[in-house]
């Protein structure tokens, strides 16, 4: 396959501190890739510079081999189209949503029209074409938007994770569409995306982000930094400055921690265990990922728990849900 | 009391009658504040973009002062542009003290801060998403640029209306650089003023209701073709 995109030694800084640094990386036209990493990794700013909507603060950035200085930027733009994590609708009808790009691409009506029509079907919303975006569903809005960036017919598809907040069933249809898109029109598609079997089930190849730099083993998932600001006898306590965790006496100095999502507990009230770390928070996000749920938890810092469909079920949990969280101190990781 | 009540009855009899010094004084103030709201958000929306959608480096004490010159007293206004145009001034050979157009200028004068004001917020309030949206989607500046306003669409015909509200209602410019001129330069404010001072309250209460019904209206139908283009 040949090379379509290629960035070298690629950073981008905010106000002097780089969030993203990436030596070498190549996406091949026609290839699916998943970027996993977690919070903060510069998936976002990555996915970003790919739609060419930031520059990079330096290094180089190669369209099929050309250097995207050379070119027009609002060229090459109608070539790739990101769909955002939490897309936005214009405050029009769905139609005018969907048309939207097609219009700037000086499409004649009719086929505009038969555009609208095919993408609505695509995802399932036939007949929404006069609804108003305002009126929509949080689904319906991520659904509108993939239509949306369909119509474009893009020889790129970026999505940064198109899944938080979607249903199971609504993930098979979206991966089953980007399936058959890379198949049949050869679109390169980059999913950025928390769901290990998702990556698995879609990508050719996985990109791991981590502190901005990619790296080469999956990334931990709820790694925070801090430090010990107090050492009991039998305990250390580790401020990340957002929430103190309690950690096993192991290591004198620790600079960050890990809490593995699978062992995290997660009640509607406070239980009594003999694990030492209880909190108190409210789900900010909820994943399905088939026979598990992931959800963010914020107790202060956004905590990643993955639970099983039936317990979620079962608790009735939703967006939203005040819950405590539990876990053991000598489950967590240290650094 | 009674003469409130005595205003209310003349003022119905003076819209039904179509008096025509009513008719051309409504007119009058309508075609010239429509006209400098019209201007000034010609040239008020505009620059109220640019300054909100760019990052220079006197951008904050720019923005404060078309705040501070949101309450700039109307007298004001008219004391400077008489001065420019009285005989004496350096535009006194343009002869246009006290003629219409120089109204205008002096409502244009007062409304851009307004409304200048108005949609530099009403940028800041536009979500940051709907540019990112609008240029993946491929537009180029100036349809992302057309995109942001038309989300900010609602606010912005806010700051219109706030820009007409204040000039069709002010009377210190209208007073000293129109010279209230009977069918020349009368417009409803300047009427109600002279009218009062001359003791014809009925008359000039009259006047105050028509003015508001106008006032009413004008926005009414703003509203109507905000619902109409949402």
């Amino acid at each position: 396959m040949a090379s379509l995109l290629e960035l070298r030694d690629i950073t981008k800084s905010y106000n002097n501190t780089q969030v993203l640094a990436i030596t070498h990386l190549v996406i091949k036209q026609g290839a699916v890739y998943g970027i996993m990493g977690p919070n903060g990794a510069g998936k976002s700013t990555l996915l970003s510079i790919l739609a060419f909507l930031i520059s990079p603060t330096s290094g180089n950035l190669q369209w099929e081999g050309m250097d995207v200085n050379t070119l027009n930027k609002d060229v090459l733009r109608r070539k790739v189209t990101l769909i955002h994590q939490n897309p936005y609708l214009f405050d029009a009808t769905v139609r005018k949503n969907i048309v939207y790009g097609l219009k700037g691409r000086r499409i004649p009506k009719k086929k505009r029209d038969e555009t609208l029509h095919e993408c609505l079907e695509l995802v399932g919303l036939s007949g929404f074409e006069e609804r108003r975006a305002r009126e929509l569903s949080g689904g319906e809005i991520q659904r509108v938007a993939i239509a949306r960036a369909l119509a474009l017919d893009p020889q790129v598809l970026l999505l940064d994770e198109p899944i938080a907040n979607v249903d199971w069933h609504g993930i098979e249809q979206l991966e089953t569409i980007l399936k058959d898109l890379n198949e049949h029109a050869q679109i390169t598609i980059i999913v950025a995306t928390h769901d290990v079997n998702q990556v698995h089930r879609l990508s050719d190849e996985v990109i791991y982000l981590f502190d901005g730099r990619i790296a080469a083993k999956p990334p931990l998932e709820n790694l925070f930094k801090g430090r010990i600001v107090k050492k009991d006898k039998d305990l250390f306590l580790f401020d990340t400055g957002k929430l103190q965790v309690a950690l096993p006496r192991e290591r004198d100095s620790v600079s960050r921690i890990a809490i593995p999502p699978e062992d995290i507990i997660v009640s509607h009230k406070p239980i009594s265990t003999s694990a030492r770390n209880s909190f108190a928070g409210a789900i900010a996000q909820v994943t399905d990922e088939g026979d598990l749920v992931s959800l963010i938890v914020d107790i202060g810092e956004k905590l990643r728990v993955r639970i099983t469909k039936r317990s979620f079920q079962e608790m009735h949990l939703n967006l939203g849900s005040p819950v405590y969280v539990t876990f053991k101190s000598s489950s967590i990781e240290t650094f | 009391m009674e003469y409130l009540w005595e205003g209310i009855q003349r003022a119905i009899v003076l819209i039904i009658s179509l008096d025509s010094e009513v008719c051309r004084t409504v007119l009058l103030s309508l075609r010239i504040s429509l006209t400098a709201t019209l201007l000034a958000s010609l040239v008020g929306v505009p620059v109220g973009f640019l300054i909100s959608a760019h990052e220079f480096t006197f951008k904050r004490p720019v923005i404060t002062l078309f705040n501070t010159l949101l309450s700039i007293p109307t007298v004001v206004v008219g004391l400077f542009l008489y001065s420019l145009l009285s005989k004496r001034g350096p535009l006194g050979p343009l002869d246009l003290l006290f003629t219409p157009p120089v109204m205008v200028i002096g409502q244009f004068i007062l409304a851009i801060p307004i409304i200048t004001a108005l949609t530099i917020s009403a940028i800041q309030m536009v979500d940051p998403r709907v540019k990112w949206t609008a240029m993946t989607l491929g537009a180029g500046p100036v349809r992302t640029a057309l995109t942001v306003l038309s989300e900010a669409r609602f606010a912005l015909t806010g700051a219109v209306i706030a820009g007409f509200g204040r000039v069709i209602a002010e009377v210190g410019t209208a007073m000293m650089v129109g010279g209230n001129i009977k069918g020349y330069t009368r417009v409803m404010t300047t009427a109600i003023a002279l009218e009062t001072s001359k003791g014809e309250f009925a008359f000039a209460l009259s006047l105050g209701f028509i003015l508001l019904m106008v006032a009413l209206s004008v926005n009414i139908l703003f509203h109507y073709f905000q619902g109409k283009r949402g």
